[in-house]
């Protein structure tokens, strides 16, 4: 991997836990799989009588970087893209894993790749005469347009915020970001239909960072210029966004690319912070896609309210669907146990794990036999019931989640305690293996082990869950001294290195594509230490760097190896396996994190609406296939 | 008159300095961390934490800093939220774009529940005032003591839940889409959308100002003056509604221009549970994600108005109250 800055944001792994948090829920036996409403028919093939009506939608809050494709890092506006704004070269179904939501498929591209012997250059065959929505429906999507949106990720005006990190691996990428090259050489357009990206290290999974948003063609503007349509809107492209998927922003055929940037006007569908209205594009080609229903004909989205209203809306029928909020748990027992009710819950593991992480670097963490201890003690069963009970998503017992591994794992929990509430005998065995039980008796007694710096979330349930962990810590001779911070300032403080916490309690992560390196490579390898994100517990840190941070512990372990050696394998079984030894690797070796539960996502829907899907991809319901016929403007 | 309102006017421009000093400093140098890196996420590079840095002048001395933004307050074409420096972080729109999209939202909700206030609040302070130790007087004033104790988010969803939820009397929460601009709010408000978010705010409004003005009449009908005019033979009714009226009332225009003022900065509660897209749900959203553009914008507007508020009252207090005079 070279020098490649990498890292994935956590602000987008928040948002993705934002949307499954704080389920104040009930008990309910859940996990994978929920309940489809409605008929199962073939996704890019709309069944005619799911077709057309109004699907009404709200968010408790606008998206990140007002739809800009370069900054969007947030679950949510990934939905909008996949199922309905931006097609890529290759994409997702839109369904659960267990129905191949996981799984890619060709969108924009005719076919699979070819990848050359040596593994570096993926070539992409691109359908030809498929146009850009209005302004630029006489405009066809080309190769060239895909290394417009390339160059705009690698621009760094234009990519704050966002997930430039995936494509550094492309030969060129980093130099062009840098303005040390006029180009980025690994990706070429031989012809109109053809393009060719090659990577500086062989890399199995080029074809999921093609089927991101960030990637998405950004069609050429009548002027000529490098950015086409994006020139000159580095700070707000989202607001003229060109869409080649089934649906538009409203009143996107206004847009006038011919006048100067300062002078054009955006596509008034969609007002920041207040409303998104998209409507069909006439341009869009549904015999070319197989992968998106497109059932409603408009779907119209408030942004702002309260989240029991907004709910109350939904039962009402006023709404069909809350994107962003978490269903109150009253809603969730109604829903769960009235059975004119029950088809419209849908329960879904949401691809994102929740975890306390240690910092290897400060004592008594540098040692791995207290981090296994805490590891024995942990009532992971108690941190679940606070966070609302089963419904809420399953106990883990390790660190990637299921799906990125094809479930290999699913039963494999190196510190699996009677009901999950943790075992203090087996606990006490480990720490007096520890360097800081002097007298083995299974309590640490090193000044170390008092006053331990635990940075906590202050927003319910994590007092209490810190609460449960002192409790549950104390019998070792650990003591916490817990600061609850707002999440913000949390995370900062999680993420810097000399801020020199021991415990961070309240993370979250979510994939961001249904592969290991999502996980393995931004929360354990050196590209993801500071500043890049998200490496908290300092694995794979250099000696150099942690004497810059200040620590006296300059020895930590580092899994950089295996991970790279995991992301050269093509996808499929020797791949998940590898990312599945790479688990159990840190689950044993290494153990940088307590993992203590697989979230789920919870929604309700309207009675309107006559068919759902999950969209694994995004962790989301699929909107363009919440079908709701009758519904009128 | 003239020396005294170019007097107030220049206080009001101190105030509006203090305040955007002190917001100034809470949102670029008391929180933790660094305000640049806030702004551009957790994902980043030293490079973009370095075009933050300079896009809000944090690599230059703290008075140029404060510079910058104050001179966004100046209402002048070039200065006034210039949007090289108020341009928001979290929408990625000029922050007066989005101030002037929200302002008829907060402006009908903030008059609206004036109105009503004022139409309940007055009158039953002046019933109690004038009836004390009556049933009427002891209804309105439980009346006033629920209203002043209840916390409006509860009421807030109280009222929704019944009105709405449970009796489909009136509408739900939001603004339809496509309700834009003084039309679109004007035309919610016609749909009796603005009725339970009114009713809101105007309750616990109406209580404390019918417990003030209870008060205040009461203290009044004490007065040597009130004295002298019931001496003089003139009828209770005139005494009361002529003489003692308005002396009651003169605290009133007071609380008032404040109270207007402080809503028209942002009912915070109010838009975020009944779904408004106001200043104050603006207000709200920016917060958690350190909009600080945005931020500072809204805490401005708000401090103008409450400053300007505050002069009009002391203005029309010389038509309320003859006793004052301007020097």
């Amino acid at each position: 991997m070279g020098n490649m800055r990498r890292g994935v944001a956590l602000k987008r792994a928040l948002r993705v836990i934002a949307v499954v948090t704080v389920l104040g829920l009930v008990a309910a036996a859940c996990g994978d799989g929920g309940g489809d409403t409605g008929p199962t028919d073939e996704p890019g093939q709309p069944t005619a009588e799911l077709e057309g009506g109004t699907l009404n939608m709200a968010m408790l809050a606008d998206v990140t970087a007002a739809f800009d494709p370069q900054k969007e890092y947030y679950s949510v506006t990934w939905e909008y893209y996949r199922c309905c704004l931006l097609r890529t070269l290759m994409s997702y179904e839109g369904v659960p894993t267990d129905e191949g939501g996981a799984q890619i498929h060709p969108d924009l591209a005719a076919g699979e790749p070819t990848q050359s012997e040596d593994g570096l250059t993926w070539t992409y065959q691109i359908k030809p005469g498929l146009m850009y929505a209005p302004p630029k429906e006489d405009t066809e999507i080309t190769a060239a347009d895909f290394i417009r949106a390339m160059e705009r990720t690698a621009n760094p005006k234009a990519n704050v915020g966002g997930y430039s990190f995936y494509y550094s691996v492309i030969e060129g990428f980093d130099d062009f970001a840098a303005g040390d090259a006029t180009e980025i050489s690994g990706i070429t357009a031989p012809d109109t239909h053809t393009l060719e990206i090659t990577t500086t290290t062989p890399l199995g999974d080029v074809s999921y960072r093609f089927a991101m948003g960030t990637s998405a063609p950004i069609p050429p503007d009548d002027e000529g210029e490098r950015l086409g349509v994006a020139e000159g809107h580095d700070r707000n492209y989202g607001r003229f966004l060109v869409a080649s998927g089934p649906y538009m922003f409203e009143g996107s055929e206004t847009m006038d690319f011919s006048a100067d940037p300062g002078d054009q006007t955006e596509a008034p569908g969609y007002v920041p912070g207040r409303q998104i209205v998209l409507v069909e594009n006439p341009s869009y080609d549904p015999a070319s896609d197989e992968l998106r229903d497109h059932y409603p004909e408009r779907i119209e989205v408030r942004i702002g309210g309260d989240n029991d209203d907004l709910y109350n809306q939904v039962e009402q029928g006023e709404l069909d669907f809350v994107v962003d909020g978490a269903v109150p748990a009253e809603k969730i027992r109604d829903y769960q146990t009235n059975p004119d009710l029950q088809d419209r819950i849908n329960i879904y593991a949401s691809d994102a794990v929740r975890y306390v992480s240690f910092n290897l670097g400060e004592p008594p963490f540098d040692d791995v036999h207290v981090r296994k201890a805490v590891n024995w003690a942990f009532d992971k069963e108690g941190w679940r019931q606070l966070r609302g009970g089963p419904s809420t998503g399953e106990i883990a017992g390790h660190i990637f989640v299921n799906s990125l591994q094809d479930g290999i794992l699913a039963d494999y929990d190196p510190y699996q305690t009677p009901n999950a509430s943790g075992d203090i005998e087996k606990a006490k065995e480990e720490m007096a293996l520890s360097k800081y039980d002097t007298d083995g008796d299974g309590v640490c007694d090193a000044p170390e082990c008092q006053g331990i710096l635990t940075i906590s979330d202050r927003e319910d349930p994590y007092p209490e869950q810190t609460a449960l962990l002192t409790q549950n810590l104390e019998p070792l001779g650990l003591t916490l001294d817990v600061k609850q911070l707002e999440r913000g300032t949390m995370y900062n403080k999680c993420l810097d290195p000399n801020s020199h916490h021991a415990l961070c309690a309240a993370p979250g992560w979510g994939k961001d594509y249904a592969d290991g390196i999502t996980f393995g490579e931004p929360l354990f390898t050196t590209a993801g230490l500071y500043e890049s994100c998200c490496n908290y517990s300092l694995v794979g840190a250099t000696p150099e760097q942690m004497t810059e941070w200040g620590y006296d512990v300059t020895e930590v372990p580092s899994v950089d190896e295996m991970n790279e050696a995991c992301a050269a394998l093509e996808p499929g079984d020797e791949r998940f396996q590898c990312w599945a030894e790479y688990d159990q690797h840190l689950m044993e070796e290494v153990v940088p994190w307590v993992p203590y539960l697989f979230d789920n996502s919870v929604d309700i829907i309207s009675a309107n609406v006559e068919n759902y899907t999950f969209d694994q991809f995004a962790g989301l319901a699929a909107f363009d296939s919440l079908a709701v016929p009758g519904n009128t403007s | 008159m003239g020396r005294y309102l170019i007097r107030r006017a220049l206080f009001m421009v101190l105030v509006i300095m203090i305040v955007s000093f002190l917001t100034f400093l809470i949102f670029v140098k008391l929180p933790a961390g660094d305000p640049a890196r806030r702004a551009v996420g957790r994902t980043t590079t030293p490079e973009q934490i370095e075009n933050a840095t300079k896009a809000f002048g944090l690599d230059k001395p703290l008075y140029v800093q404060y510079w910058r933004f104050l001179k966004g307050f100046i209402p002048y074409p070039g200065l006034w939220l210039t949007e090289d420096v108020y341009y928001s972080y979290g929408n990625f729109v000029p922050v007066k774009e989005e101030l002037a999209r929200r302002i008829p939202i907060t402006g009908i909700l903030a008059i609206g529940a004036a109105v009503i206030w004022l139409s309940i609040g007055i009158p039953i302070g002046i019933l109690s005032g004038v009836r004390r130790r009556s049933v009427a007087d002891r209804a309105a004033m439980i009346f006033a003591i629920i209203g002043v104790s209840m916390p409006i988010f509860w009421l807030a969803q109280l009222l929704l839940y019944a009105f709405w939820f449970k009796l489909e009397l009136l509408p739900s929460s939001g603004i339809p889409i496509g309700y834009n601009g003084w039309g679109g709010a004007l035309r919610a408000a016609a749909e009796g959308r603005f009725i339970l978010p009114w009713v809101s705010l105007a309750y616990i409004s109406a209580a404390f100002y019918a417990r003030m003005v209870r008060g205040n009449l009461i203290e009044t009908m004490n007065e040597d003056y009130i004295r002298t005019a019931r001496a003089k033979g003139l009828s209770e009714r005139r005494v009361i509604y002529k003489h003692g009226l308005r002396g009651a009332l003169t605290p009133v225009v007071t609380m008032l221009g404040l109270d207007v003022g402080l809503l028209l900065g942002g009912a915070f509660i109010t838009e975020t549970v009944f779904g408004l897209p106001g200043i104050g749900q603006l207000a709200v959203q920016s917060i958690p994600t350190n909009d600080f553009p945005m931020v500072m914008g809204v805490t401005i507007l708000g401090a103008f108005i409450i400053a300007a508020a505050n002069l009009i009252v002391d203005v029309a207090y010389a038509f309320v109250d003859p006793r004052v005079r301007y020097t």
